[in-house]
C-alpha cells in the first residue's frame, strides 16, 4: 500500500526515446522508446543503456545523455519540473559517449616557465604523418620553456632528450611554440624570432635520445608567437608579434637564402658571442604575409586542406590565407583581441574556435558564404584564453587554456542562449575544470592567475590532456576509465 | 505758579475773544497755552539759555504777527473794494491796477482788458521779474455781514498739525495766517500793562459799561476755583434738631377699649375653612395629584436640529490636525524592561533643559495600576497640544510629484560603454619596492618599469614575463621610465636621480636595434659645438646638462645614454616626433624645466622663471603647444611663436599630473587634493567637470590614446577608476563622462597607493603600477 502511494508520487516514470549520432552504439528501432522511472540520474540512464536488454555491452560505457541540447545533470524529476513539464510528455534523450572526468595523471618540473606543449603519439597528426611508427606506451610529450629549451619526456616523467643551449645553436631567448612534425622532427620558435628545425633521434631502449638543430629560419622582425606545422607538405606557418605570417619549409633545399640583416649580428660583444658557433644552415622564409595590423597570435593549417591557413590577431580580425599564393582570402572581424586559435574539423561545418583575451572563447564559421560570423560563444574562463586544443575523440570536444590557471573542457553540444549582457547568441559553458596540480592546496585561485598561468594545452587520444603553465609544469590529466578498458 | 497761570490765560482768552470769535481758534489757543505751560515747567528745572532764545523767536514771532494782523485787514479792504467792483457787475482791476500803480509809479497806462492776466509782472529787489497776482475776492452769496468768515482754509484737519511752524494756517489769498503770540512774551506784555483790579474787558450788557468784577464777586470765584463753597459764612454740617423724642410716655395717648374682634374667631373664616374641609371630604379637592399623572403631562419634547443633515465633503483649504502619535512600549506603566532608562540616562534626562529633551517623559514601572500616581503635566500637555494646533499654520505643502530617478543626469549604463577594463589579468612581480613609474611601448607588446630598486624593466605584456631589466640608479630610485614614440626605433628614457637614461633594449631585431642605436648616437658631434657656443656665451656658466656614455658595463646592458642635469628629474614627457622630450626637476630653482633635442645632443632651459613649481609638463599631440603645469595653473605656451597662449586654472591645490586628449582639445588633471578636472580648452580657463570620487590624493591621469573614449586615474587610496569620456567633433555637444568602474587591488603601503598608470596604445587594456605591485 505504502509502495504504491510512493510511485505515485515520487517514483513516476516517464516515456523517454533514445537516440544517438554514433552509428556504432545505435540502439534497434524497437528498443528506443522505454519508460523509464524518473528519479533516475545519468549514472542511471546509462546503466539501463548498457544493460543486457538494451545495448549489451561487454564493458560498460558511460553515456551522457543530452535533452534539448543540454547535459542531463539532474533527476530526470527535477529536470521535468525545471522546466515545467509533464511527466505525460516524450522526453527526447540523445545519447553520447560521456566525457571523462579528467583526473590528474602526473607532472613533469621545469627549470622555468614552460610555454608550450605538443604530444607525439600514434594518434596525433604527426604520429599520423610518420606513418605507424609510435606505438602505444611510447608516447612523446614535448614542451617548450622560456629558458630556451625544448624538452622531450616520456609518460612517466623521464627526460628524454634536451635541445642544446643558446651557444650550440639553440634559441637565444624564450621559446614560445614548439610542434613535432613527424617522429623524427621538431619545429621551436619563440622570442629570437626564429624558427628552428631539429632533428630527434632516440637510442633503441628509448630511454635517451638527441635534439640537433638542423635549419635555422630568419624572417621576423619581433618574436614569433604560435607556430603550426603541416608534415606531409613539409610546410611551417608562423605567427609573429610584428604582425606577419610566414610561411616556412624544413627543406633546406627549397628554402629560400636568408636576409643577412636579421641574423643576430648585433653591436654587443655578448650578441656576437652567442652567435658565434653557428653551424647550422640558416634560410629564409618562402613568404611573409603582412596584412595583420597587430600582432598575430596564432596560426593555424586548415587540418582538411594544407593550403589554406587561418590566423587570429591582437587586431581582433581571424583571415583565411591561401597559402599556394599567400593571399588573404577572408577576414572576419570580432570584438576583442583574439589570442589563441583552433580548428574543429570534425563537424559538418568546418569550425574555427578562438580565443580571445575577453574571456571567452568565440566559435566562428570561417567559410566565405556563412552568413553569421559568431556561431557560439564558450564563457566561463576569468583570464585570458592563450591556448586551444580540439578533442581527438569527439567533435564537439575543445579544451581550452587560460591564464586563469585553468583548463576548461566543453563539449559544443551543451549550450543555451545567451542572455543580452552576454551578447545573445548560443552561449556554452565548461563541462569539465582542471585546475593545476601545483594549487590544488589554496583554497583560492590567485588574482590574474598569477603563478599558474596556463601557457599551453594539447589533448592527445592516448596521453590526455597535457598543459603546460607559469608554474613549470607540465601537467597532465586524463579520463581514467572506458578508454582504458578499452585500450587494454 | 498756577495761579498766575491761570491768570493769564483768562487774560489771554479776554483778549483773543473779540478777534477770533471762531471755536476753533480759542481751542487752539488753549493748546498752545498748555504748550507754553509745559515749557515752562520744563524750562524751570534748567535750558535756561534756551528759553531765552525762545523767548526771542517768540518776540520775532510777535513782530510777524503784529505785521499779520496788520495784513488781516488789508483783505477785508481788498474784499469791499471786490464786491464794489462785482456790484459793478464788471470785472475791473481797479485795486489791481491802483496797487500797481503804487508800486511802479506811472510807468505804464493800462486799458481796460477783459483778458488781462491776473498778475502782474514787477521788478524785485535783483532787478529779476517777480509776479504779483492779485488778491481773490471770495464771494460768499451772504448779505449777513455778522457771519464770521473761513479765514483759516486749511480745512477740517487738526491743527496740532501745523505745531512745528509758525503759522496756523493760510488765508484765502495763500498768505500764512500766523500763530497769535502767546506765553511769556505776551504775558510781559500784558503784565507791563496796568490792569485795574476786577478788570474783566468785558461790557456789561445791562449798562453799557466795561463789566468790572466787585471785591465780593471776586472772591466768590476764588472759592469757586479752591472748591470751597461760594457763600460765606454757609455751615453744611449744622447740629440736628430733635422735633420727635424715642422715649415712650407712661401714659398711652388713647384711652379706648379694645374692639371684639381682636379676641372672637371671626366666623367668615370659619366659615371659608368649612367650604375647603367639605370640598376635601367630598373629594373635590384632592390633596396632591398622583405622581404619574403629572409624568405623562409633562413629557419632554426633544428637538434634533441635525436631523437632516447631510454629510459634507470638508472644505478645500481643511487639513485636519495631525494624530498625535499613539502610545508606545515605553508609555506603558509597566514596559518591559529594555525600555526602562538606566541610571545614566536617568540622570542625563534631568539634567537637560525641559525644551531639550528628546522625550516628554522618563519611562516608569509600576507594580499594578493603581500605584499609578495622578499624571501632573496632564494639563500642561493638553495646553501645548492646543497651542500647537492653535499656533502652527497648517499649511497644504505642494508636494512635488517628481521621481527622484528622473532627477539624476541621463548616463548611459557602464555595460553599454563597454569594452573597459574590468578585471586584473596580468601581476608583473619583481621588483623589489614600490614601482614608480610604467609606461606600454608604442607597439603595445611590451611594458617598462622603474622602482625604487634603481632598476628598469621590460616585461611581455600578455604574459607578465620579465623580457630585460637593466639597473641604472646605483642606489636611487628610478622616478619615471617612458617610451619614445614612434615605431621606427625602440629607445627607452628613464629618469633615475638626476640623471636621465636612453636606453635601447635589446629585446628587437637587429635592424630596430640598430635603427635605435644610430638615432641615439646621432647627437654626439653636435654636443661637443652646442657646449661650446654654451660656454662662449655665459663664460662662467656650466651647461645645464651633459650627455654622456654611461660606462661599458651599462652600455652592454642596452644603457647608451645618460644626460645629467642639475636636480632630479621627476618627470619625461616625450614630442610625438620622439626627437624632443622634456623633463621636469621640481625641485629646481629655474632650469625645473628642460628640454632635450635627440639629434643634436642639445639641452635648453626654456623657462627661466616660473610661477610657482613645475609639476609636469606634456606636448600637445598635434600643435606645436607646449604645457606645463605648476601647483595650481596649467599654462600653455606656443612654441613657435614663443608665448604664452592660455592660463589653465583647474582650481586644484596641487596639481599632480594631467594628460591631453588625443583629440587636443581637452584636459584632464588630477590633483593632490582628490579631485580630477575634466577641461574642455575651448570653453573655459575653468573645469568643465570635477569629479571628486577618491579619497586620497590622485597620482596620475591617462586618457586612451588609441581610439577608446576611455579615461582613467590612479589614486593613493589603492585604487584606478575608469572613466569613459566621449568627446563629439560637435562643438555645441559636450564631451560625455561617465565613471564606469573602480579596479581595486593594490595594497596601500605607507600612504601610497597606485603610482602610475597607463594605457595600452590599441585595446581597452590599462596598467597601473603600484607600491606594491602592478596589473592589467
Amino acid at each position: 500500500m505504502e509502495d504504491s502511494i510512493a510511485t505515485a508520487t515520487g517514483h513516476g516514470q516517464v516515456q523517454v526515446y533514445f537516440s544517438t549520432n554514433s552509428p556504432d552504439i545505435e540502439l534497434p528501432e524497437e528498443k528506443r522508446q522505454l519508460r523509464v522511472p524518473t528519479d533516475v540520474r545519468r549514472y542511471g540512464l546509462s546503466q539501463i543503456l548498457n544493460s543486457e536488454s538494451m545495448l549489451d555491452t561487454s564493458a560498460p560505457i558511460p553515456f551522457d545523455f543530452l535533452i534539448n541540447g543540454t547535459f542531463l545533470r539532474t533527476t530526470i524529476d527535477e529536470y521535468l519540473v525545471a522546466n515545467g513539464l509533464s511527466s505525460e510528455t516524450t522526453l527526447n534523450l540523445q545519447y553520447v559517449r560521456s566525457l571523462i572526468p579528467p583526473l590528474y595523471e602526473a607532472s613533469f618540473e621545469h627549470d622555468d616557465w614552460v610555454s608550450c606543449v605538443d604530444v607525439l603519439s600514434g594518434s596525433s597528426a604527426a604520429g599520423k604523418w610518420s606513418g605507424k611508427t609510435v606505438s602505444a606506451g611510447q608516447e612523446r610529450i614535448l614542451s617548450g620553456s622560456y629558458d630556451g629549451l625544448l624538452r622531450i619526456w616520456n609518460k612517466s616523467g623521464q627526460v628524454i632528450a634536451t635541445s642544446t643551449s643558446s651557444s650550440a645553436g639553440g634559441h637565444t631567448s624564450s621559446i614560445k611554440s614548439a610542434k613535432f612534425i613527424s617522429s623524427t622532427q621538431i619545429a621551436s620558435a619563440g622570442l629570437d624570432r626564429t624558427v628552428r628545425i631539429w632533428k630527434y633521434s632516440e637510442v633503441e631502449d628509448g630511454f635517451s635520445g638527441e635534439l640537433k638543430p638542423t635549419l635555422e629560419l630568419y624572417g621576423h622582425k619581433a618574436g614569433i608567437d604560435s607556430i603550426d606545422v603541416h608534415g606531409p607538405s613539409s610546410r611551417i606557418l608562423t605567427a609573429s608579434t610584428d604582425g606577419m605570417i610566414g610561411l616556412w619549409t624544413t627543406q633546406k633545399a627549397s628554402a629560400p637564402a636568408v636576409n643577412t640583416s636579421l641574423l643576430n649580428s648585433g653591436p654587443t660583444a655578448k650578441r656576437r658571442k652567442l652567435t658565434t658557433s653557428t653551424s647550422t644552415t640558416q634560410r629564409g622564409p618562402l613568404s611573409l604575409i603582412s596584412s595583420h595590423t597587430a600582432p598575430v597570435s596564432a596560426v593555424i593549417f586548415n587540418p582538411l586542406d594544407a593550403t589554406v591557413g587561418y590566423s587570429a590577431s591582437h587586431d581582433h580580425t581571424i583571415r583565411t590565407f591561401d597559402l599556394a599564393t599567400s593571399t588573404v582570402v577572408d577576414t572576419r572581424t570580432t570584438s576583442h583581441p583574439l589570442l589563441s586559435l583552433s580548428a574543429l574539423p570534425g563537424i559538418s561545418t568546418q569550425l574555427l574556435a578562438a580565443g580571445t583575451s575577453a574571456r571567452h572563447i568565440t566559435l566562428l564559421d570561417p567559410r566565405i558564404s556563412a552568413s553569421s560570423t559568431q556561431v557560439m560563444t564558450l564563457r566561463g574562463h576569468t583570464n585570458k584564453i592563450v591556448s586551444l586544443s580540439p578533442d581527438p575523440e569527439s567533435n564537439y570536444g575543445l579544451v581550452s587554456g587560460s591564464h586563469d590557471g585553468t583548463c576548461r573542457v566543453w563539449d559544443l553540444r551543451s549550450s543555451r542562449q545567451g542572455t543580452k549582457d552576454e551578447g545573445n547568441g548560443l552561449v556554452g559553458e565548461a563541462v569539465y575544470v582542471v585546475e593545476r596540480d601545483s594549487q590544488k592546496d589554496q583554497a583560492k585561485r590567485p588574482v590574474g592567475g598569477e603563478g599558474i598561468k596556463v601557457f599551453g594545452v594539447s589533448w592527445d587520444k592516448d596521453v590526455g590532456i597535457v598543459s603546460a603553465g607559469e608554474d613549470k609544469m607540465v601537467q597532465i590529466n586524463r579520463g581514467r576509465g572506458v578508454t582504458r578498458a578499452e585500450n587494454s | 505758579m498756577a495761579p498766575s497761570t491761570l491768570d493769564r490765560k483768562r487774560k489771554a482768552v479776554t483778549r483773543d475773544v473779540p478777534e477770533h470769535s471762531d471755536i476753533e481758534s480759542e481751542a487752539e489757543f488753549g493748546d498752545g497755552l498748555l504748550e507754553g505751560i509745559l515749557s515752562q515747567s520744563e524750562d524751570s528745572e534748567g535750558d535756561s539759555g534756551d528759553e531765552e532764545e525762545d523767548s526771542e523767536d517768540e518776540e520775532a514771532e510777535e513782530l510777524d504777527e503784529l505785521e499779520a494782523l496788520d495784513s488781516d485787514e488789508i483783505p477785508s479792504e481788498n474784499g469791499e473794494a471786490e464786491a464794489d467792483g462785482l456790484n459793478g457787475d464788471s470785472v475791473n482791476s481797479k485795486s489791481a491796477q491802483d496797487m500797481v500803480k503804487s508800486i511802479l509809479g506811472d510807468q505804464q497806462t493800462l486799458e481796460d482788458e477783459q483778458d488781462i492776466p491776473n498778475y502782474t509782472v514787477v521788478a524785485d529787489a535783483n532787478g529779476g521779474e517777480r509776479y504779483v497776482y492779485e488778491e481773490i475776492n471770495p464771494v460768499y452769496d451772504s448779505d449777513d455781514s455778522d457771519a464770521a468768515v473761513a479765514e483759516n482754509t486749511i480745512g477740517n484737519i487738526p491743527l496740532s498739525f501745523y505745531d512745528s511752524y509758525p503759522h496756523i494756517g493760510y488765508d484765502i489769498n495763500g498768505k500764512k495766517i500766523l500763530r497769535p503770540a502767546k506765553g511769556e512774551a505776551l504775558d510781559a506784555l500784558l503784565d507791563s500793562i496796568d490792569i485795574p483790579k476786577g478788570w474783566t474787558g468785558l461790557t456789561d450788557p445791562a449798562t453799557g459799561k466795561p463789566l468790572n468784577l466787585s471785591q465780593d464777586e471776586l472772591e466768590i470765584l476764588r472759592r469757586i476755583q479752591t472748591n470751597e463753597l461760594p457763600e460765606d459764612g454757609y455751615d453744611p454740617y449744622p447740629a440736628t434738631v430733635e422735633y420727635f423724642t424715642g422715649i415712650e410716655e407712661k401714659m398711652p395717648l388713647s384711652a379706648a377699649p379694645e374692639p371684639k374682634r381682636r379676641f372672637l374667631p371671626s366666623k367668615h373664616e370659619a366659615k371659608r375653612v368649612m367650604k375647603i374641609v367639605r370640598a376635601i371630604r367630598e373629594g373635590r379637592i384632592m390633596p396632591y395629584r398622583p405622581p404619574e399623572e403629572q409624568k405623562e403631562e409633562d413629557e419632554e419634547v426633544h428637538y434634533d436640529i441635525w436631523q437632516d443633515e447631510q454629510p459634507r465633503p470638508d472644505h478645500v483649504m481643511n487639513i485636519p490636525a495631525p494624530k498625535m502619535a499613539p502610545p508606545g512600549y515605553d508609555m506603558s506603566y509597566n514596559p518591559p524592561p529594555e525600555y526602562l532608562p538606566t541610571k545614566a540616562e536617568k540622570q542625563a534626562w534631568e539634567s537637560t533643559d525641559a525644551e531639550d529633551r528628546e522625550k516628554e517623559y522618563l519611562p516608569t514601572s509600576y507594580d499594578s495600576l493603581r500605584k499609578v500616581p495622578g499624571y501632573e503635566k496632564f494639563i500642561n500637555e493638553r495646553f501645548e497640544r492646543s497651542l500647537d494646533l492653535y499656533l502652527a499654520p497648517r499649511v497644504r505643502k505642494n508636494r512635488l510629484n517628481i521621481d527622484p530617478a528622473s532627477l539624476l543626469p541621463k548616463l548611459p549604463r557602464p555595460e553599454e560603454l563597454k569594452p573597459f577594463p574590468t578585471v586584473c589579468s596580468t601581476l608583473f612581480r619583481g621588483h623589489e619596492g614600490r614601482v614608480r613609474s610604467l609606461a606600454i611601448d608604442p607597439s603595445g607588446v611590451w611594458l617598462a618599469s622603474g622602482g625604487d630598486d634603481g632598476t628598469v624593466r621590460v616585461w611581455e605584456l600578455l604574459t607578465g614575463r620579465q623580457l630585460w631589466s637593466a639597473k641604472i640608479g646605483d642606489d636611487e630610485a628610478v622616478n619615471v621610465v617612458r617610451w619614445r614614440p614612434g615605431r621606427d626605433a625602440v629607445i627607452l628614457s628613464a629618469g633615475a636621480g638626476e640623471d636621465i637614461y636612453l636606453l635601447a633594449p635589446p629585446i628587437v631585431d637587429p635592424e630596430t636595434d640598430a635603427a635605435s642605436r644610430e638615432i641615439l648616437d646621432h647627437g654626439f658631434g653636435h654636443a661637443t659645438n652646442a657646449t661650446q657656443t654654451l660656454t662662449a656665451n655665459g663664460a662662467r656658466k656650466e651647461p645645464v646638462a651633459k650627455w654622456t656614455r654611461p660606462g661599458t658595463r651599462l652600455e652592454d646592458e642596452g644603457v647608451l645614454i645618460k644626460i645629467t642635469v642639475r636636480t632630479t628629474v621627476k618627470v619625461i614627457s616625450w614630442h610625438r616626433r620622439g626627437d624632443f622630450f622634456s623633463t621636469v626637476s621640481p625641485t629646481a630653482q629655474r632650469s625645473a624645466v628642460a628640454i632635450h633635442t635627440l639629434s643634436k645632443h642639445l639641452t635648453q632651459i626654456p623657462f627661466r622663471r616660473l610661477p610657482g613649481i613645475a609639476q609636469t609638463v606634456q606636448f600637445h599631440p598635434s600643435r606645436p603647444l607646449f604645457f606645463v603645469a605648476t601647483q595650481r595653473t596649467i599654462r600653455s605656451y606656443d612654441l613657435q611663436k614663443q608665448e604664452l597662449v592660455k592660463i589653465i586654472q583647474p582650481g586644484a591645490r596641487w596639481i599632480s599630473s594631467f594628460d591631453i586628449h588625443p583629440g587636443g582639445d581637452n584636459l584632464i588633471v588630477g590633483s593632490y587634493d582628490r579631485r580630477l578636472l575634466w577641461h574642455d580648452l575651448d570653453l573655459s580657463t575653468r573645469p568643465y567637470k570635477t569629479m571628486r570620487f577618491h579619497n586620497k590624493a590622485i597620482r596620475a591621469v591617462k586618457y586612451h590614446k588609441g581610439g577608446f573614449p576611455l579615461f582613467a586615474d590612479a589614486s593613493d587610496d589603492g585604487s584606478l577608476q575608469i572613466f569613459h569620456g566621449k568627446v563629439v567633433s560637435d562643438l555645441m555637444e559636450n564631451a560625455t563622462i561617465v565613471p564606469v568602474k573602480v579596479l581595486k587591488g593594490h595594497k596601500v603601503k605607507s600612504a601610497l597607493g597606485v603610482m602610475d598608470i597607463d594605457w595600452h596604445p590599441k585595446e581597452p587594456w590599462c596598467v597601473s603600477a603600484g607600491a606594491d605591485e602592478r596589473e592589467t
